[in-house]
């Protein structure tokens, strides 16, 4: 049979992400798939070297919505370790519990998408109804509910009062049980069976030779994960499983991110339990001293990694950042692909390509763009800087 | 096994193939070798060490020099750091070795243009279709210009 090519995206409406799939197909089989992610470019690493430490972690959250908390710890962890100062514990526990808030929203997120995508639309309302909950939760912890600018250099901005910890405590509560819920959904109904189930096939040998990351890695039955195997902020001191699913399907990762939403709430009640006294932030110089570091979190999506060089000036030399969804993308094409007796159908393409998770937002990268200024309260650059210096001085 | 073994293990088997080497932090191991060595060397980490994971590979460009870092590991990261020439700036590839590594050479090679020979598929994957030839954005020598404000949108 001869073989055409079906474009499918940039915009799609089976796709989330912008992100052109050329599909090679014979029939209904797709035998061959190529991929195009530059729709979202916008040169954030250039744009870091002309800003300085404390502007860039504005940008690097704005490297992704979604995984915001995981680029701005990853940065300033990084940057931490170019002063090579000691961070106080307190602020390491509250970035893992911000983090693991974060990795709970993402993970309902997809799971509402999954929903979506398979046509179980129930399920995506009743799940985005509970994420609600966190994102309120997320509000109340920084005070915003996307992007929280929580964590900066040297620490994090704000603390944790009694009142908080109850409503995380509470609002735990209620996520766990609606999870629990969801999970026998998930287990038992027939649609999501039918629909995941040995759908989207990335075998283990696979998976760790195309270098996939996080919970597609995972869900092939490969132990890996960076906060057990090269613990940072506080996941040395806070005890956690990594789970794994052996089925290497969408069902599996199904499950592999539900299972990880219990680990996720633990962690939170034991970091809150644990909490040690003590400042929340030290002070750093605004210039770090020369050299270079490399940091690896475990976003929700997987492995991320943040790397600077520094010359001595206030601005970095080089930032490079490597997301998961880049890492994750060799393992899509496999698994897009038929190969001998595995044959991939048209209509699994959504759920198959949605089972990564992708975020092209931070596959590409930032440059942004100044909106139009009311000149009333326009400030230069240098009253800004006197401004801040001022503010600096005072804190 | 620990970052030290590690490390001795590879200057035994290299020996003054490896110009320079550290162990910065715990769990980061920095190694430096001549360009012609690269490939040799990720290979015998990879086959001998047991470690098929490539984090990612960063180009830097150090104004006469562009300097190439393959990270990989696991749970040790090992930067593979090597020059090589801006003015012909070659390399040999390592998708045959690690296949995983074929996006990050596709991104070193669209935004500082450094040819990877023998790469199978070596294309451009984050610059539009109709960026200029030869226009290489992670450069030094290339300002991007000042975006300016939207008015009367």
């Amino acid at each position: 049979m001869s073989s055409f090519t079906v474009p499918i995206g940039p915009q799609h409406p089976a796709l989330p992400e912008p992100i052109l799939l050329k599909l090679e197909v014979e029939g209904e089989y797709v035998v061959g798939v190529d991929v195009d992610v530059s729709y979202m470019h916008r040169g954030i690493e250039k744009a870091m070297e002309y800003r300085n430490y404390i502007q860039n972690i504005y940008l690097a959250e704005r490297i992704c919505g979604i995984c915001n908390v995981a680029h701005t710890i990853c940065y300033t962890l990084n940057v931490d370790k170019l002063y090579d100062k000691e961070i106080p514990p307190r602020a390491q526990y509250l970035r893992v519990i911000i983090e693991e808030l974060n990795r709970i929203h993402s993970h309902l997120l997809w799971l509402g998408v999954a929903g979506h995508e398979i046509g179980f639309d129930t399920l995506f309302m009743y799940v985005w109804r509970d994420r609600e909950r966190v994102m309120d939760l997320i509000e109340t912890i920084t005070g915003n509910r996307v992007n929280t600018a929580y964590t900066t250099i040297g620490g994090v901005r704000r603390d944790i009062t009694s009142d908080i910890e109850y409503k995380i405590r509470k609002t735990m509560d209620i996520v766990e049980e609606r999870t629990k819920y969801y999970k026998s959904v998930a287990a038992a109904e027939p649609t999501i069976l039918t629909r995941t189930k040995e759908v989207g096939i990335l075998k283990t040998i696979d998976a760790v030779k195309l270098c996939a990351v996080g919970p597609l890695l995972r869900a092939s039955n490969v132990k890996n994960d960076v906060r057990a195997d090269a613990p940072y902020a506080a996941h040395d001191e806070v005890p956690f499983n990594v789970i794994t699913y052996p089925y290497c399907d969408v069902f599996s990762r199904v499950l592999v991110r539900v299972d990880e939403i219990f680990e996720c709430i633990n962690m939170i009640r034991y970091c809150l339990d644990h909490l040690p006294k003590g400042p929340i932030r030290i002070k750093l110089p605004l210039k770090p001293p020369k050299g270079e570091a490399i940091t690896r979190v475990e976003a929700p999506r997987g492995e991320l990694l943040h790397y600077v060089v520094s010359d001595g000036s206030e601005k970095p030399y080089r930032y490079k950042v490597r997301t998961p969804t880049l890492a994750n993308i060799p393992a899509l094409c496999r698994m897009l692909t038929s190969s001998g007796d595995y044959v991939v159908k048209i209509a699994d393409i959504p759920i198959a390509y949605a089972s990564i998770d992708p975020c092209l937002c931070c596959t590409g990268r930032v440059q942004f763009l100044d909106i139009e200024k009311d000149k009333k309260w326009t400030w230069s650059w240098e009253e800004l800087k006197e401004y801040s210096k001022k503010e600096w001085k005072k804190s | 096994m620990s970052d030290e073994d590690f490390l001795n293990k590879l200057k035994e088997a290299f020996k003054e193939k490896i110009i320079e080497s550290s162990i910065p932090r715990k769990n980061i191991i920095n190694i430096v070798v001549p360009k012609e060595s690269y490939k040799e060397v990720i290979k015998f980490i990879v086959e001998n060490f047991n470690i098929p994971h490539i984090q990612t590979i960063t180009g830097i460009d150090m104004s006469n020099e562009i300097q190439i870092i393959a990270h990989l590991g696991r749970s040790t990261t090992i930067n593979v750091k090597t020059s090589i020439d801006k003015n012909n700036p070659e390399i040999d590839t390592i998708t045959d070795i690690i296949p995983g590594a074929s996006f990050y050479e596709r991104e070193v090679y669209d935004l500082l243009g450094v040819n990877f020979r023998g790469h199978p598929n070596l294309k451009r994957v984050v610059l539009p279709e109709n960026w200029p030839k030869g226009v290489y954005p992670l450069r030094k020598e290339y300002k991007p210009e000042h975006p300016k404000p939207l008015r009367g949108v």
